[in-house]
């Protein structure tokens, strides 16, 4: 009897994975940074940084910096990502 | 006929929209010279908040349209930079702009909470689920839900859960630009809402999704220059420099020491419960800079986490994930919206900071008998109440009441410049208010029409466009009698309705877009978890004293999200594997390549009944 062998897509495969990696990270990294800096405001804001208390400035300001760069780097790597893929859905 | 997503993009959209906004700056000239010349208030006012109003209507004129993929997803060709505008503005809305700013002059550091889970909320929708949703092109969240797991049923709870997160929103929204109307316009409430109500619901039938991205461009641009104009001549007049993001640090001293005048001592932390100011005039009892005074760290991240989430999953943000022309135009267009919030979000607590030192400066100079004069005028504008109530013959922090909603409106008052940049901040903000009330008013009716009277009225009496007018009518006039009727907090409204959508669509859309084993009941499970946790907090909450040992609506968010993404996966493990259908459809959503999915079915089913057409006229004259 024969049985049913699952079609391989190494192509679509790592580049779910790779897109899972990819989120994982970005997210994991701005929500880290988030809560490290509201665990640590009170400390933080013992230095200072142009005129603001450094754990204000951060919160206000500094994060949301770094949460923009964030979205403006994922697409850049998402689409080579995405190219990656059709590349070798080419060559298959 | 083509398609209308085949045809390109009008190459003169920058152009236009460089008309508008120069054509508001010339208004805002025009004015200010008006009004040295000696015109009234009443009618600088009418002619600073009228001739935008004109504009957008003849905007959503324009662009008015009776085909349905325009009218659903503005035909799928528009610019990345435009859809930011647009989601920037329902980001953010009236709400932001007038209630986020004042709590921020109430809370100071606290506050920066909600602006921050805005943001990473953006952030957490831009990578999670934006670019799945486009490549399934479904025209509503329902729909997508529905396509997704082949589920009618699904489909229908989905959208009967969607309402109260965007019902709640749209009265607290119009209600915030109603009481701008009403206090510049000098006419009732009640007139302001059915005014703005009309045109909100004019512009949503005209041309649907279409006419709401145009018309949300232009508020979107009002509302920036007046901001902005407002804020760095402000910024100007304190410290001499052009950049009020950067320069309010240095108020910090004097703001400290007028605190210290005004009795301003730090507090020890409350619940998050009662620590967010409330809508009525209240005095200030929080320093600024003072962290987690008003509430400790833990109240703090539970409150950006939830709005963080309801952020990611609010109905109103998704829906628009399916108008522009690819998946990377998509994404890009999320990046521009979050950058547009973001620098909202870092002006705001700049204004607070600003409005807080003028005030408590002005008057820990001036004794009770001789008030400042822009005092008076906010106080003839029910956005202030100073008495000397010690009769010590000077005005403190706790005998001066300020409203929580007109701290943005009192800056240009309270900096001393005249009546037109006054009306210019209460512009910018009836257009942002507008631009958000619009698009959760159609996200609302949309839903309504396209996932319950589609789905339940199987022969389809009415045709689409006209079964969406008829819901944008009737919701309208709901949500315009509900506010004559019921007293509304739009920030609270807001919270509520953050949590919500966070509550029950988060996991579900994670469940479905990133899980392959989620299965239908996997889905439903999961988004019913989170509704029926949020439905029982905000019925039985306040009525069990829930509140009051800290179970506030953010936390009740957060473990309705936890308690829905176990069920989620717990039903979907037990019950049922997925079908092939969904499979493969799962499988199409996750490919980067090629046409929306819904687009691609709609072709098909065109292509059949083309071909059923030609068969029976050819099989017609053998007969």
């Amino acid at each position: 009897m024969a049985t049913e062998v699952p079609a391989q897509h190494p192509a679509r495969d790592r580049h779910q994975l790779q897109t899972l990696i990819l989120a994982i990270t970005l997210l994991l990294t701005a929500l880290l940074a988030v809560l490290v800096v509201i665990a640590s405001a009170t400390w933080l804001n013992r230095y200072g940084f142009v005129h603001f208390p450094l754990g204000f400035y951060l919160l206000a300001q500094g994060l949301l910096i770094f949460i923009v760069a964030v979205a403006f780097w994922f697409i850049r790597i998402q689409e080579r990502i995405d190219l990656a893929r059709s590349e070798r859905e080419g060559l298959g | 006929m083509i398609p209308s997503r085949l045809r390109t993009p009008n190459p003169h959209l920058g152009a236009y929209y460089g008309i508008v906004t120069s054509a508001f700056v010339s208004l805002i000239i025009i004015l200010a010279m008006f009004e040295q010349l000696g015109w009234g208030r009443l009618l600088l006012a009418q002619c600073m908040m009228l001739v935008p109003l004109a504009l957008y209507l003849l905007i959503a004129v324009g662009s008015r349209t009776f085909e349905v993929e325009d009218y659903f997803v503005s035909g799928r060709r528009v610019p990345p930079v435009f859809n930011g505008f647009a989601l920037a503005a329902i980001a953010v809305g009236g709400v932001g702009f007038l209630a986020y700013t004042g709590t921020v002059f109430f809370l100071g550091f606290d506050a920066l909470a909600i602006g921050l889970g805005w943001t990473f909320g953006m952030l957490l929708g831009a990578i999670l689920f934006v670019p799945y949703l486009r490549k399934a092109g479904s025209y509503t969240l329902p729909s997508f839900l529905g396509h997704r797991f082949r589920s009618r049923g699904l489909r229908m709870a989905a959208s009967v859960m969607q309402l109260p997160p965007t019902a709640f929103l749209v009265v607290a929204e119009i209600k915030i630009a109603a009481l701008i109307a009403a206090l510049f316009l000098s006419i009732s409430f009640s007139i302001a809402v059915l005014v703005l109500v009309a045109l909100i619901a004019a512009i949503a039938i005209l041309g649907g999704m279409r006419s709401l991205t145009w018309t949300a461009s232009a508020e979107f641009l009002v509302g920036a220059v007046g901001l902005t104009v407002v804020v760095t001549t402000v910024s100007i007049i304190l410290t001499n420099v052009p950049a009020p993001q950067l320069t309010y640090g240095e108020m910090f001293s004097s703001l400290h020491n007028a605190e210290i005048t005004a009795g301003l001592t730090p507090l020890v932390p409350g619940g998050l419960a009662t620590a967010l100011p409330g809508a009525m005039p209240a005095p200030t009892v929080k320093p600024f800079l003072q962290p987690f005074g008003s509430l400790g760290p833990m109240d703090f991240a539970t409150l950006f986490l939830s709005l963080a989430l309801g952020t990611a999953a609010l109905p109103s943000i998704l829906m628009r994930s399916g108008v522009t022309s690819s998946i990377a135009d998509q994404r890009r267009s999320t990046a521009w919206g979050l950058l547009f919030v973001a620098l909202f979000v870092m002006t705001v607590p700049a204004i607070a900071a600003f409005t807080k030192l003028i005030v408590f400066r002005d008057i820990a100079l001036a004794s009770a008998s001789s008030l400042p004069v822009w005092l008076t005028e906010l106080a003839d504008k029910h956005l202030l109440q100073a008495a000397d109530a010690n009769g010590d013959g000077a005005i403190g922090a706790a005998e001066l009441l300020i409203g929580r909603d007109g701290i943005a409106l009192a800056l240009p008052w309270a900096a001393g410049l005249p009546y037109v940049p006054c009306l210019l901040m209460a512009t910018a903000a009836l257009a942002i208010a507008l631009a958000a009330a619009a698009a959760h008013l159609f996200t609302l009716t949309a839903s309504l029409a396209e996932d319950l009277y589609r789905v339940l009225d199987r022969g389809q009496a009415l045709p689409r466009l006209i079964a969406a007018w008829a819901a944008i009518a009737a919701c309208s006039l709901a949500a315009a009698m509900f506010l004559m009727i019921a007293e509304v907090d739009p920030l609270k409204a807001a919270l509520t309705a953050f949590a919500f959508a966070g509550a029950s669509f988060f996991p579900t859309l994670l469940l479905a877009i990133w899980w392959r084993r989620c299965t239908k009941w996997g889905a439903f499970a999961a988004m019913t978890a989170g509704f029926l946790v949020m439905l029982g907090e905000l019925v039985f909450g306040g009525m069990l004293g829930f509140s009051n040992a800290g179970f506030t609506t953010s936390l009740a968010s957060l473990i309705g999200a936890l308690l829905g993404l176990v069920a989620g996966v717990t039903v979907s493990l037990y019950l049922h594997k997925p079908s092939q259908g969904e499979d493969d459809y799962y499988e199409e959503m996750r490919d980067p390549e090629g046409e929306a999915i819904y687009d691609r079915a709609q072709a098909r089913t065109a292509a059949q009944a083309a071909a059923r057409a030609s068969a029976a006229a050819e099989a017609a004259p053998s007969r």
